[in-house]
């Protein structure tokens, strides 16, 4: 019993060293984010005063607010293009042999692991060459190739393990291809399916690199540049406790995100137990 | 309810492969067949090619008349059980058992009643709102009967349904899944590589192997008159034993000693113009412990002295086993049987008699066997085919 108990102890003070570490930077930009500018430096963790204007400064900031717009506009966009598409070449990969399967999947990976940093001035000389530079479309296209390869990779790991004797019973109950993978296919795939597609959009969302060599104004320029070129817009202030409260706000649509795309995924796979 | 007619059914895959080669099979309505063979023979192809999940390379398949070659699964009105049962993991036990239902538009009252039915006959009533995943392996086997009885299809097409089941539950469900046929009346095809499954089941059994179909007839009849060296061996357990032999003078000369032929066998032999090398087949039950026979019988068989190499005493019966010198019979079947029996290979030295409880026999010491000669089974070495069968005595 007071072994039982001991070790509780001990793995409820691991996880909260845990959660210290991994939120205490976190928590101390919350609290960058609450001080007012005079008070920035003063080292405190708790701020002794609170005020909200750095973040009702950051929306009186036209670059930040479209900033916000375009990221979450050129984020689930992308998002949502790769993950239809990885979705239908993963099945054909999981599902049927064709000339050139090994090989496709093997450059897909590749794409993968190539560095980004060396293929940014390219893309740069390219997208300026057909006016795609500093276009919404100037970042989706590159969002999607280089997320697709994760997208196909994982999500063809998962249709693999799909019984697809399931396909082929549902067939014999009397339904259509259309209707097997409606009614069995789809709501076995759909967990993988919801899983890929938070991965995609954290990736989109997060990237840097690219949206700060593909775009120069407001009408691409994504949360991410916004942050960085704080400085020396902010005429009166330390930019300091606004891009404390921009890269605050900017977790929150991950957050909800995720948390929106969980709870299917842990009913999905509760429902699951896919192995018969 | 349906009959089903395989003529000439051919399945060639993409690469050049030949899976099955001139399937030629009459069901009749209310027939219950089973396809049997060991793995890799195409009966699992053939099944696939009735159900419609594979495409047939040249041939006909009718139902009831009817060529059915370019119709989809959907529309054939066959339902199958599959090995992996299959169970849709995402809908419970009723989801499951009405899916095939709700495909068809029945309607929701009727849907109901049908599945409290079947339920009912398949004692699955308590664990209609349960999920696959929560269910033992014999629960989910029923769940996958149920799933396909419940639509009453004109047949029920099974792949090997009770492979995944621990032997005893397996025959537990053999005995139900007969019973269940009788009852239904339905026409069903069964596949399985389990010759002791097949002899149990079916009103007939297609052995099958390398995609061809070596013989098709009642359990008894194939068991009793197998139409070559392969089906004599692969059905029938333990197997039939196999020594090359001579054909001299009206006897069998082999390790042995001389089998006198009998003179329904000689007729035979006479007829199918047996060569002088042939396969000597002889089954287990019909050796005995020589001591045992009346002298009069033990003129009309062989008697050889062996030792005793191992006794298994299994109550009701003993199998001894003894080795023999030579080598075994060797033709071309002989070698697939040995694959298909795994470990368990016949007619290579070794000779398994049953012996009945009453002898005497022990481990190590050496008795008089007897063989009753009229029981022996005479196969072509060059190709397998059974030299003891009466024209026209193919099932």
């Amino acid at each position: 019993m007071t072994d039982a108990r001991g070790r509780k102890a001990w793995w409820a003070v691991t996880d909260i060293v845990i959660l210290a570490y991994a939120l205490v930077p976190v928590l101390w930009i919350a609290s960058l984010s609450l001080k007012p500018t005079h008070l920035i430096n003063d080292g405190r963790f708790v701020p002794s005063e609170f005020t909200w204007s750095n973040y009702h400064q950051l929306f009186k900031l036209d670059l930040f607010t479209s900033a916000l717009r375009n990221s979450i506009g050129i984020a689930l966009i992308a998002t949502a293009l790769s993950v239809v598409i990885g979705t239908l070449a993963a099945y054909a990969i999981a599902r049927l042999s064709f000339p050139g399967k090994k090989l496709l999947v093997g450059v897909s990976l590749l794409v993968l692991m190539f560095p980004q940093m060396s293929l940014v001035s390219p893309l740069f000389e390219i997208e300026r060459s057909v006016g795609l530079f500093d276009t919404w479309p100037g970042l989706i296209l590159p969002y999607i190739a280089f997320s697709l390869p994760l997208a196909v990779y994982t999500l063809s790991a998962f249709f693999r393990e799909i019984p697809w004797e399931l396909e082929k019973a549902a067939r014999m109950d009397g339904a259509t291809p259309f209707q097997a993978f409606h009614n069995v296919i789809v709501p076995l795939a759909a967990p993988s399916v919801f899983t890929t597609t938070i991965l995609v959009f954290i990736f989109c969302w997060n990237d840097f690199l690219l949206a700060v060599s593909l775009t120069s104004t407001e009408a691409s320029q994504t949360a991410t540049v916004a942050i960085a070129n704080f400085t020396g817009v902010s005429q009166f202030d330390e930019p300091t406790g606004s891009i404390a409260a921009a890269a605050l706000l900017l977790t929150i649509p991950i957050i909800l995100f995720v948390l929106f795309f969980q709870r299917r995924i842990v009913a999905g796979l509760t429902a699951g137990a896919v192995k018969g | 309810m349906a009959a089903i007619v395989l003529d000439q059914v051919t399945k060639r895959f993409p690469d050049g492969g030949l899976a099955v080669q001139e399937v030629n099979l009459e069901i009749a309505d209310g027939e219950f067949v089973i396809l049997v063979g060991p793995s890799g023979c195409g009966k699992s192809t053939t099944l696939n090619m009735v159900a419609g999940l594979a495409d047939i390379t040249s041939g006909e398949l009718r139902i009831d008349g009817d060529r059915v070659n370019e119709r989809a699964p959907q529309d054939r009105d066959l339902a199958m059980v599959f090995q992996s049962y299959a169970l849709y993991p995402h809908m419970s036990v009723r989801e499951n058992m009405a899916f095939p239902l709700k495909l068809a538009r029945v309607g929701k009252v009727i849907i109901e009643a049908r599945v409290a039915d079947t339920a009912r006959m398949l004692d699955l009533t308590d664990l209609l709102d349960r999920k696959p995943a929560t269910l033992s392996g014999g629960q989910r086997q029923r769940v996958a009967m149920g799933r396909a009885i419940v639509r009453s299809p004109k047949a029920f097409l099974m792949d090997e349904p009770l492979s995944n089941l621990d032997a005893k539950l397996r025959v537990q469900m053999q005995v139900s899944v007969s019973r269940l046929q009788k009852q239904l009346g339905t026409t069903t095809v069964y596949v399985t590589h389990d010759q002791t499954e097949a002899m149990r089941l079916g009103d007939r059994v297609a052995v099958m192997r390398r995609g061809v179909v070596q013989q098709v007839g009642a359990p008894q009849f194939v068991y009793e008159h197998p139409a070559n060296v392969f089906v004599a061996g692969f059905i029938g357990s333990p197997a039939m034993n196999f020594l090359p032999a001579r054909l001299e003078d009206g006897v069998l000369r082999s390790v042995l000693g001389e089998l006198p032929l009998s003179d329904r066998v000689r007729r035979m032999l006479e007829a199918a113009h047996a060569p002088r090398r042939v396969i000597m087949g002889m089954r287990p039950e019909h050796f005995e412990d020589a001591s045992l026979v009346h002298s009069s019988a033990r003129e009309q068989g062989l008697t050889f002295a062996a030792q005793v190499e191992m006794l298994e005493a299994m109550g009701s019966e003993k199998y001894a086993h003894f080795s023999v010198e030579g080598e075994g019979a060797s033709a071309l079947e002989l070698e697939e049987l040995a694959v298909a029996a795994g470990s368990d290979v016949p007619g290579v030295g070794q000779l398994l008699t049953r012996l009945s409880t009453e002898s005497d026999a022990t481990e190590e010491k050496e008795i008089q066997v007897w063989f009753d000669s009229d029981q022996v089974q005479v196969f072509d070495p060059s190709d397998g085919r059974n030299l003891t069968l009466l024209p026209g005595m193919t099932g």
